[in-house]
């Protein structure tokens, strides 16, 4: 009961949540100036066939009246059809979904083991030279804008050294039997570097400070002082006496990163002609269509709120001082 | 009352006049000139501002209004009495090769009200010269009337032309024979003949080229945008073709006859396979031609208005019947409409008969067509693969076409030089700096093609003061365009006083671009003599004309 509770509760504020975007959503795109449909009613087209397109997209109806249908069809995950491809919005972003999904976590999981080794290690070594030379790095790489040093990684790596190739998920024409056969391929891999790269600079800073924070707090501890006093190797007192626990909370903040690391895609996978969900939504505002860049939100929100829950649920499982009850 | 009226007015008119001259003459409101954002379109939002500087110097008071194209196009095409003045482009495309849509559409009278003369341009004289060059079926007595045509608006200057671009595409000639890329006239190497004749100098049999743009569709009954008609151009045979002179040349038609003026009889080629094996038959023809004219096509429809009937005669004899002689017909319909096979429509079109959704809307899973390239698979904004119809009669040379998706243009010249992509033709970076790319790497062949489309200034002819020739003529005259030209287009266009692109050779009227005389200087004795005058700093009205749209 004492865990249902704060599950329930949580659920519930989720919902007003997304509602709350949904809303919000619906209205941005009817607000902007102009004809929704104007970019895509050709102008050699009948008065009729005008109408007839805004017929089809619903657009004759009352704001209102589309704002419940709008709402119906969510309820039952219908996103409505793009005004650029006449296609079901949802399946557009199932198809590009996994792409970015591949992305995000990679370079999360990359930044993460970095940043926690990292994060440990320069608490060991407080107050050291090395503190001094990395953590200015550290904070420079979290101020550098994701686009700039994408440029920069490509100019260098791609342009220059011929390392990696310049864009998409695969070399050009190249067939594959599944999706497991495409991505354990080197050929992906060697795609996915340069992407995987940037965001994962970008993103190793915020794991590695706090790893490192939590650890100047718990080498504090009594524990670590009884170990140093047993001889133990600095390896032993970093890794398995600290580090284990520090780690909680670089843990849950993982979750939260996911959120921000799907803004960071909108950017990234534009620069590298990634074909996922971020490019997509790019796309659509700047082709104006609204459903496509409304159902692209709206899916980035749904993933930005869901990590937000689990990471305040981890939080209630996991470490017995926080209690929602 | 009336005599009234007229007395009070009398009295106005002999008080102005005792008053003096800043009276008689009202001064011109301040003027608004529409431009897209600079980060949208930098070359037209630059243009603007210079333009706007030249016509300050005479007086003019004249302020950008800076809107996406969203805002500006439901502004001008719906509200077409409300706006002064707007920046717009006309985009080349193969079927404006002919020069009919663009004199007769953007300018007749009859398409004022909703159609594209948007401007309200209203010239009887004009009319009738337009409406003869569209009847009259020989080619040299055509191209007095085309080139007549160009003088009375070079004359009458409804529209302020600035230029026709340049576009800029490049290859990597260490892969592809320099000699066999084609330069179409104002549509550049990058065209369905190159996709044929390109011949690969080693084993990469690959043309890889790349777009900016998603595909948004691939449906030979939908003009979805220009990557996409690459495609559908090469899965797709017409009956003619737009040819590498701008001319049309004989296609899937094997000869072709004018029977009179309004009737012509195609006959068709008898070695044509659907990519899923099946003949294609005269049968075919006609069911594409009126699928495209029966509903389910409506930005297609346009292209077959001209058509009254499709018989079919023997076994492969077309007969196409029309209302009115069409001196365009086999550019604009003939080269333009799509054979589609009709085992495979039929039954799509019959059950979109009831819905509320028409042909643009479907997608096939594989599209089947008789072109030169075959589908292959397309993946979702990565890539579209199509490979060679080696059972065409014109089959291309490479082995593959891949077109990639590249929204980053600095990322698409890059894979130019590193050979992930062979063909660039799509560059939306300055040009200057490809150039300077293809020099530092040495293996990079570009050229650049005037095209067919233009850059315009667009005066709404409707309103006051742009309702007066000798003033547009004036504003127009303020401008010299090779400032426009260097300035705004970094050198990468060419000055145009005339709708008809240089591209279009034999259309072209250069004497109306070489006639035409520009600077402030020119353009203040142009008004001075048409009686506008400067009053209190400001440009006014000639005497008697009243400034009705003030704020």
């Amino acid at each position: 009961m004492s865990t249902l509770k704060p599950v329930l509760s949580r659920t519930f504020q989720l919902i007003l949540v997304l509602w709350a975007v949904v809303t919000i959503l619906f209205l941005m795109f009817r607000l902007m100036p102009g004809n929704p449909l104007a970019a895509y009613i050709d102008p050699t087209f009948t008065l009729e066939q005008q109408e007839a397109l805004i017929r089809q997209f619903g657009l004759d109806e009352s704001l209102l009246r589309q704002y419940f249908t709008y709402l119906g069809n969510l309820l039952q995950g219908e996103l409505g059809y793009s005004f650029r491809y006449r296609t079901p919005v949802a399946e557009r972003i199932w198809l590009l979904l996994p792409n970015t999904l591949i992305l995000t976590f990679s370079s999360l999981i990359v930044a993460y083991i970095f940043g926690i080794l990292a994060g440990a290690w320069l608490a060991w070594r407080r107050a050291s030279r090395a503190e001094a030379f990395a953590l200015p790095i550290v904070l420079a790489t979290r101020a550098m804008p994701e686009f700039w040093l994408g440029m920069v990684l490509l100019a260098i790596f791609s342009f220059s050294l011929g390392i990696f190739p310049a864009g998409g998920t695969r070399s050009a024409g190249t067939e594959y039997e599944s999706l497991w056969s495409l991505y354990t391929s080197a050929d992906f891999l060697s795609h996915l570097a340069l992407p995987m790269l940037t965001l994962a600079i970008y993103s190793q800073g915020l794991p590695l400070l706090l790893m490192r924070s939590n650890m100047l707090d718990v080498m504090k501890e009594d524990f670590v002082t009884m170990a140093k006093v047993k001889g133990l190797s600095p390896y032993t007192i970093v890794i398995k006496h600290g580090a284990r626990n520090a780690l909680l909370p670089v843990m849950t903040s993982f979750a939260i990163s996911v959120g921000y690391q799907l803004q960071g895609n909108v950017v990234v996978e534009s620069v590298f002609s990634w074909p996922g969900l971020g490019r997509e939504l790019v796309s659509a505002v700047s082709a104006s269509d609204y459903p496509l860049a409304q159902g692209a939100f709206l899916m980035i929100a749904v993933v930005v709120i869901l990590m937000n829950l689990i990471a305040d649920l981890l939080y209630t499982f996991l470490d017995p001082r926080i209690s929602h009850a | 009352m009336k005599t009234l009226f007229k007395l009070a007015s009398t009295s106005l008119v002999g008080m102005a006049l005792l008053a003096g001259p800043t009276w008689a003459q009202d001064q011109i409101r301040t003027i608004h000139l529409l431009s897209r954002p600079q980060a949208a379109q930098p070359a037209e939002f630059q243009a603007v501002q210079l333009i706007a500087q030249e016509w300050r110097k005479l007086g003019l008071d004249v302020e950008v209004d800076v809107m996406p194209w969203e805002q500006m196009s439901s502004a001008v095409w719906y509200d077409r009495d409300k706006w002064d003045v707007t920046a717009w482009q006309m985009t080349g495309r193969p079927e404006r090769s002919d020069p009919d849509e663009i004199i007769y559409n953007l300018f007749h009278s009859s398409t004022a009200e909703s159609g594209y003369n948007f401007i309200g341009y209203s010239n009887p004289e004009y009319d009738a010269v337009v409406e003869k060059q569209r009847v009259t079926i020989d080619p040299a007595e055509r191209q007095k009337l085309v080139r007549q045509a160009q003088e009375i608006l070079a004359k009458d200057q409804p529209n302020m032309m600035l230029v026709h671009p340049e576009q800029a595409f490049a290859f990597d000639k260490n892969i592809w024979e320099e000699d066999s890329v084609v330069n179409q006239s104002g549509i550049g190497i990058r065209n369905t003949w190159t996709w044929l004749s390109l011949a690969p100098k080693t084993d990469q049999k690959d043309i890889i080229v790349n777009s900016s743009d998603n595909v948004i569709a691939v449906n030979p009954l939908y003009i979805s945008g220009v990557t996409d008609s690459f495609i559908t151009e090469l899965l797709y045979d017409r009956l003619f073709r737009v040819g590498p002179d701008g001319l049309p040349t004989e296609w899937a038609a094997e000869t072709f006859e004018w029977r009179d003026d309004k009737t012509i009889a195609v006959t068709i080629r008898s070695d044509m396979m659907w990519h899923d094996g099946k003949p294609v038959t005269a049968e075919d023809v006609k069911f594409s031609y009126e699928t495209t004219t029966g509903g389910e096509a409506p930005m297609y429809a346009p292209f077959g208005q001209s058509i009254s009937s499709v018989e079919i005669e023997g076994d492969n004899v077309v007969v196409f019947t029309l209302t009115n002689p069409s001196a365009s017909f086999i550019t604009s319909s003939l080269a333009k409409i799509n054979l589609i096979p009709k085992h495979v429509w039929e039954p799509i079109l019959a059950d979109l008969a009831t819905k509320e959704e028409n042909a643009e809307s479907y997608q096939e899973e594989m599209p089947i067509g008789s072109g030169p390239y075959k589908f292959d698979r397309w993946l979702t904004n990565e890539e579209i693969v199509l490979s060679a119809n080696s059972g065409h009669f014109n089959a291309p040379q490479a082995e593959r076409w891949i077109l990639r998706l590249v929204p980053n243009a600095e990322a698409a010249l890059g894979m130019l030089r590193s050979g992930e992509i062979n063909f660039l033709t799509d560059f939306a970076g300055d040009p200057q700096v490809l150039i300077d790319a293809a020099e530092a790497d040495g293996d990079i062949e570009v050229v650049s093609t005037v095209d067919i489309g233009f850059r315009y200034v667009a005066f709404n002819n409707r309103r006051a003061p742009f309702d007066d020739p000798a003033f547009r003529s004036a504003l127009s005259s303020a401008v010299d365009r090779r400032l426009i030209v260097k300035a705004a287009f970094k050198g990468f266009a060419v000055a145009s006083n005339s709708v008809v692109s240089p591209a279009l050779e034999f259309w072209h009227d250069k004497a109306v671009v070489e006639n035409f005389k520009a600077g402030p200087d020119i353009a203040k004795s142009m008004l001075d003599e048409a009686g506008y005058t400067i009053v209190d700093g400001r440009l006014a009205y000639p005497e008697g004309v009243k400034e009705t749209l003030g704020e």
